[in-house]
Order: structure tokens, then C-alpha cells, then sequence
């Protein structure tokens, strides 16, 4: 199979939708001509124009705003906000307006719109510009939440998420938007809610989303070498969330470690994580671990902002502990 | 004469126990025997019983208190109101008839009670000398009772100040043995009991208050508490020294009848996991115990054994018991050809071939056929249920005192299936509450 970029990918997954139906439109910063800062977008305002690549002036609530009455209207509206820092402007669009709409409407109204963002640290763009902020919106009813992994990902989910008649914030690594995968040349889409198996394994599960699977693959590569079985499982959304898959992946494993690079407090992984345990306890020999960036902002200087996120060795020694049964916080 | 209440030590490792509950209020009348509180350890909760008659007075722990060992916690008086007298004696001090002086002050070390139903121990042998010093956690001495042989550690460091009982000696539970003290002892002394006359010298202790000169008076009336199984079931592992496990290893223990206490006595290390049941059963190979209570409320086969033995001469109830049992079995399961029950317990083993005949009319003799059931009568005794592994066949224990009965199943996978479990003790102990049944059934 052909190995795309995860930013080809996306590119691919807006022209192929904007192609197949004529209302959806891209707005947001510099998307046309410069074709985002990361150029994810480039060629598309030569084969779509501006009319339906929309270049907006640097105002995230209002452009916002506007996409939320256009979806309300029939549209289907790709608002690309440049970083996912800049989710907190335009929390009154997407959390009071898009997420409740259908709702107070009777059902009468829909928003099919996709906000496109991104995450990750170790870019070293400061605080403001390399936070992982899902938790955020994934606490929103009305709001589902896709984290891809990989270019494969990152073009299924897109084009699932273009065609859903809901709200749907989508975040990238924007550390892996130059990362290549296989990606089939034919049509497909990832449906939401389908976690996937990206390797199997007996004895820990490792649960992680976005950024962190391959942080979590690398650790279960380690773990292979010192005897440890560990099977990694993408969410791929976390809104809607594949319970199922996850509660028969630890009911056989009986340990997991949740990992996301979000805040760890009153984040994904605590979410996760109190899951399995209501769910899954009398099967669980382990507490289940979580692992997120620290509870700090991250930082700008490189030698410190590696350390604020989980990597595979922190990973890998946290499961090996799980597993041999040693006292994890115990009081 | 007042007696004093203490705490009684329930273990060996038991330096305090917790007042769960009086069942008597103060001033109120309590008959020798009685229960007269719930006390809770770390291993079990248990009634203790008064030790003479007269009124509940100056009660002096509270419900929920946590109360060291030997700390007199209430008196019971020959009328409501008798106020305190000589009380509050702070530590270990008396004077025994025959002893070659004055007992030197210190904490006491008592003979442990290392199983519920052992009244007394004997004291193998010393491993300390008068005068010695030792650490926290050194043996002090051996203990022989009738089911194990244990060395007794120090529970805090100090010297040896008295040791008070001879090695061959049988000392009541409760009674104090040796006589630790904080600082080097003046006089350090030895004698046994037998030169002590007999009179048990109990622990009056733990006043916190600093140590008053101890009045060399009478040793005081105080005997070790006798204490009974209180008559709800015991928990396998209580509140308070929680064994730790993770919860999937909870469950396999749970599902596969493997007490957790049992488990990390076997030396597994805690926190318990799921890999240390599942290798726990591997090992021994020996089939898993279940095991099944009932209770009755009220005691029917008693007035029936006395009616059968008046009115139709038979006069063997130990029969009687044995036809119960096994025609609770062929109703539990229709399929039994011919069987036998074992019955042990009171007096020697005897075997009841087929006692099938409602009233019992079978001839106690051996049979080599192998039993059925094993029937264990505890009636009348303290013991309402003993467990000492499964055996050839399913046990079946019938306990308790007076008013109601108590029905253990203990048995081993393969003996029976356990609806056939349920149904014989459900239908045993029905027989033993109401025996019209058995007679119609």
C-alpha cells in the first residue's frame, strides 16, 4: 500500500468530501493561499476557490459564529483553528451554540460541523500554542471528539466526521503531521465509537489516544523484550467511546495504564480509567494507572518540556511495575 | 465480693481489643455466664461472658474504645451502686502466697489464648533468663497447647523482671507469666506457680497514669475472661488488619473457596494477586473446600429425642441424629443406593449403616462401606463448627447450645454438587428445627 503524510491525509479526505458534496466549505486562518501554517491545506483554494476555501481575518469567535449558523442552515462548515490553544475563544460558539442546538431545538435544527485543530507538545511553541485540550470539549454533551493516530486515521475519521449531522471537534499531532502511513488510494471512513486493536497482548493493556499511541507501541516493544505481553488499543474517538472493546481488553489482561496527552488531572485518562474500574474491577490486579502531561504549562525550554509528557520508557517502567505486582500509591 | 472486668486477650499478637458493644448497662443485673460485651480484635468478634453474678457498675470504656489487653474496663458489684474502691491500680503488682518476694513492677506477659477453644497452655520451655535483656520481637518462651507448639516474642524491648511459671507448667489463659520491666530490675526473681500456690496472678494494669506505689494487698479477684464465639458468623478477615489483595484476586479466591487469611498464613506476600491464588491451588492439588452454614431458630430434636426415647424406646439419639442426616441426603439426592453415616464427636466414632428407618432402628456397627456423610456432633459444647479440611466425605457438623442449632457443610469438589449441598443442609437443619418433617417427609 501507498504510504502517505498525515497532513496528505487530510487534504485528501477534504478534497475527496468537498468534492462529493458541494456544501462543505473550509474557513479559518490562512487556510487558502498559505494553506495553514503546518500546509496542510495547500492546492485546495486552486481546485475549490474562495468561496469554499475561506481565508477569515484573525477572529476566532466570530468566524466561528459564522460557521455555527451556516451548519444551522444546511452547510457543513470545516473550521480549521490554527492551534488548539485557541479552543478557549470560541467556547461560547462551539459549547453554548453548536453542542446544544439540536438539542433546544426540538430536534429541528442541525450543526454538522467540524472544527479541525490540533495537539502536542515538544514542538517548543510555549504554553500557549502546545497544549492538548480534548478533555475540554469531550466534557461537553453534543460535542463528539476524534483523536487520530496516524494518516490512515486522520483521513478515515475527517471524512466520518464531515458527513455527521453533529458537531465534531477533530485534533491532530502536530507533531506527526509530516509522519507517513499506509493509506489505501480507495474510498473508506472510520466509523466513531470503534476502538482499534493496534497489538494484541496478555498481560497489560495500554490504553492511549492520539499522540500517545505510538509512544505506547514503543513501550510495548520494550516490554516484549523483558517478557511482558502488552496490548495497545487506540480509542480513536473519544466521544463517542468504545467501552466494550476496552472492558474486554483489561477483563483478559486484569492490568492498564491509561495514556493521553492531555492534562493529567480531571482528564481523559481519568475518565477512562474510573471506567474500567466501575466496569471492570473484580477483574483488575492492578490499580489502573493513568499517564498525562504534568499539571504544569508546558514549558518552553526543551529540556523541560520533555519531561512534562509521558514517553515510552516512563511507560514502559509503569506497566513493569503494574506487573510484578509491586505496591502502585499504595497508602 | 466485686469482681473486676478486663480485657481479655483473644491472641497472641493482641495487645488491645475494641469494645464493639455492651450488652449490659450499668447498674444492671448480670448472672454468671452471661454475655456481657462484644469485643472485636483484629481477627475475630467475640461475647465475653461475666464471671460472677451481681450488678454491672463503673463501666470505664466506652462503646467503639480501643482498650489495651488486662485494662480493667468495668466491675461487677454486689449491689448497683458500690462506688469505686481500691481501684485504678496501675500496673502489675502483687504479692503471691509463697513467692520468695515482691513481685518487681512492669509491663506483663500474659499465656496467650492461641486457639478459641483453649483454656489453658503449657510452658514448653524459657528462652530468657531473670535479669536478661531483650528486644522487641525476641522468643520469651514456648507454649505447647493441645494443637501446636508456638514461641511466645516479647512485644517491646526491656528486661527480664520476673518469670513466674515453670517450664512444664499449665498456665490458664490470660494469667501472667513474666514480668518485663523499662529499667534494669534490682531483683530479678523466678518461681512457678506451684510456688506461688496456685493463685493466679492476673493483670491489673495500664493505667497510664505514673506507676503508684502498688498496694501489696490480696492479688485481685480478677480471672481471665472466658470468652465464646459470638453467634454470628465470623468474618474471615476483619476490618481492622485488612489483608491487602487486588480485586480479580478477591474474586478467584472467592470462586474457588480459598480463605485469604489462609493464604498469606502460607507466607504469600501482600499484596495478594490473582497469579498467588491461581498458584496457591496448583501446589496442595488438594480439591477445594466449600463449606455451607445454617442456623435454626429454636432446637426441636432435642424434645423429640427425649419423646422417642419415652414413648417408642429408643434410646440411641446419636441414631436418631444419623437418620436425620441421612434422609436429609436422599432427599438432596434421589438417586443414593445404600449409605452409611459416620457419626464423631461425642464419645467414640460410630457408623450407622443405612439409618434410613425414620426413628432410626439401626445397629450401631462398623460397616466397611464408606461413609456417605461424616456427622460431627458439637452439640452442647461451645464449638459450633470446626474445620480441619475436607475429609473422606462430606462433614456435617451440628453445634450450639439451648435454643438454636448451627449446620456447617464443609466439602471437598467432586463430593457433592451444591444445589445437593443446599438442599441437605437446608433440609437438616429443617428436620433438627421442626421434626415433624422428618416423620412426614
Amino acid at each position: 500500500m501507498r504510504e502517505i503524510t498525515l497532513s496528505q491525509a487530510v487534504n485528501e479526505a477534504l478534497a475527496e468530501e468537498m468534492r462529493r458534496d458541494p456544501s462543505v466549505f473550509i474557513l479559518g486562518e490562512d487556510v487558502a493561499e498559505a494553506g495553514t501554517p503546518f500546509k496542510v491545506l495547500s492546492g485546495l483554494v486552486q481546485e475549490f476557490g474562495k468561496d469554499r476555501v475561506i481565508d477569515t481575518p484573525i477572529s476566532e469567535p466570530g468566524f466561528m459564529g459564522l460557521a455555527v449558523g451556516a451548519a444551522m442552515t444546511g452547510a457543513r462548515p470545516v473550521v480549521d483553528i490554527m492551534f488548539g490553544d485557541f479552543l478557549f475563544l470560541i467556547m461560547d460558539q462551539l459549547c453554548n451554540q453548536a453542542a446544544k442546538t439540536h438539542y433546544m431545538s426540538g430536534g429541528k435544527l442541525n450543526v454538522p460541523l467540524v472544527v479541525r485543530t490540533n495537539l502536542g507538545a515538544t514542538r517548543r511553541s510555549a504554553a500557549q500554542h502546545s497544549q492538548s485540550l480534548q478533555a475540554l470539549v469531550a466534557h461537553i454533551p453534543g460535542l463528539k471528539v476524534a483523536l487520530p493516530s496516524s494518516a490512515y486515521e486522520a483521513k478515515g475519521l475527517l471524512k466520518t466526521a464531515i458527513r455527521d449531522n453533529n458537531p465534531v471537534v477533530i485534533f491532530e499531532d502536530k507533531l506527526m503531521y509530516q509522519d507517513k502511513a499506509p493509506v489505501p488510494e480507495e474510498e473508506y471512513l472510520i466509523p466513531f465509537g470503534q476502538a482499534n486493536i493496534k497489538r494484541e497482548g496478555r498481560d497489560i493493556t495500554l490504553i492511549a489516544t492520539s499522540s500517545m499511541v505510538q509512544v505506547a507501541m514503543k513501550a510495548a516493544e520494550a516490554l516484549a523484550s523483558s517478557g511482558i505481553s502488552a496490548e495497545v488499543i487506540d480509542p480513536r474517538t473519544i466521544v463517542p467511546l468504545d467501552e466494550a472493546t476496552l472492558l474486554a481488553s483489561v477483563k483478559k489482561t486484569s492490568r492498564a495504564i491509561v495514556i493521553d496527552e492531555g492534562h493529567q488531572s480531571y482528564g481523559v485518562t481519568a475518565e477512562i480509567a474510573s471506567r474500567l474500574n466501575e466496569k471492570a474491577f473484580y477483574h483488575l490486579d492492578a490499580p489502573v494507572l493513568r499517564m498525562g502531561a504534568m499539571d504544569v504549562p508546558v514549558p518552553f525550554s526543551p529540556v523541560l518540556e520533555d519531561l512534562t509528557v509521558p514517553t515510552p520508557d516512563r511507560v514502559a517502567e509503569a506497566a513493569r511495575r503494574l506487573c510484578a505486582g509491586e505496591m502502585i500509591h499504595a497508602a | 465480693m466485686p469482681h473486676d472486668v478486663t480485657m481479655p486477650q483473644l491472641g497472641m499478637a493482641q495487645d488491645a481489643g475494641k469494645i464493639v458493644a455492651w450488652l449490659k448497662k450499668p447498674g444492671e443485673r448480670v448472672v454468671a455466664g452471661e454475655a456481657l460485651f462484644e469485643v472485636e480484635t483484629d481477627k475475630a468478634t467475640m461475647e465475653v461472658e461475666a464471671q460472677a453474678a451481681g450488678f454491672l457498675t463503673e463501666v470505664r470504656a466506652a462503646e467503639g474504645e480501643d482498650v489495651p489487653v488486662g485494662r480493667v474496663i468495668a466491675r461487677i458489684s454486689e449491689t448497683p451502686q458500690e462506688a469505686a474502691s481500691a481501684s485504678a491500680a496501675p500496673v502489675v503488682s502483687a504479692t503471691g502466697p509463697g513467692s520468695s518476694g515482691p513481685i518487681p513492677e512492669g509491663r506483663a506477659v500474659t499465656m496467650p489464648q492461641l486457639g478459641m477453644a483453649q483454656d489453658t497452655g503449657i510452658v514448653v520451655a524459657w528462652h530468657v533468663a531473670p535479669g536478661d535483656k531483650v528486644a522487641e520481637g525476641d522468643v520469651l518462651f514456648e507454649v505447647e497447647t493441645d494443637k501446636a507448639t508456638m514461641e511466645v516474642p516479647a512485644s517491646a524491648a526491656g528486661y527480664v523482671a520476673a518469670l513466674l511459671a515453670g517450664e512444664g507448667e499449665e498456665v490458664p489463659v490470660g494469667e501472667t507469666v513474666a514480668i518485663l520491666s523499662d529499667r534494669m530490675p534490682d531483683a530479678p526473681m523466678r518461681r512457678t506457680r506451684a510456688e506461688a500456690g496456685g493463685t493466679p496472678l492476673v493483670v491489673q494494669p495500664a493505667a497510664p497514669a505514673p506507676a503508684a506505689p502498688a498496694p501489696a494487698a490480696a492479688p485481685p479477684a480478677t480471672a481471665p475472661a472466658i470468652v465464646r464465639p459470638a453467634s454470628t458468623v465470623l468474618p474471615a478477615s476483619a476490618p481492622h488488619g485488612r489483608i491487602l489483595a487486588s480485586p480479580k484476586a478477591r474474586r478467584l479466591a472467592l470462586e474457588r473457596g480459598i480463605d485469604m487469611a489462609r493464604l498469606v498464613a502460607s507466607g504469600v506476600s501482600q499484596p495478594v494477586h490473582a497469579r498467588d491464588v491461581e498458584a496457591f491451588i496448583a501446589p496442595a492439588s488438594a480439591p477445594a473446600s466449600h463449606r455451607l452454614a445454617a442456623g435454626t431458630l429454636r432446637d426441636g430434636f432435642t424434645p423429640f429425642a427425649t419423646w422417642a426415647a419415652e414413648t417408642a424406646g429408643i434410646t440411641d439419639a446419636t441414631a436418631l441424629l444419623a437418620g436425620f442426616a441421612a434422609a436429609s441426603l436422599r432427599a438432596a439426592m434421589p438417586a443414593t443406593g445404600p449409605l452409611c453415616i459416620a457419626v464423631t464427636g461425642r464419645g467414640a466414632d460410630r457408623v450407622y449403616p443405612d439409618p434410613d428407618d425414620r426413628l432410626g432402628r439401626t445397629d450401631p456397627a462398623a460397616s466397611p462401606m464408606l461413609p456417605a456423610l461424616i456427622l460431627r456432633d458439637l452439640r452442647g459444647s461451645r464449638i459450633t463448627a470446626i474445620e480441619m479440611g475436607t475429609d473422606r466425605a462430606p462433614v456435617l457438623m451440628v453445634g450450639g447450645r439451648g435454643d438454636a442449632l448451627t449446620v456447617t457443610l464443609v466439602w471437598a469438589d467432586g463430593q457433592l454438587l451444591a444445589d445437593a449441598a443446599l438442599a441437605l443442609v437446608d433440609g437438616f437443619a429443617g428436620r433438627l428445627e421442626e421434626p415433624l418433617r422428618h416423620l412426614l417427609l
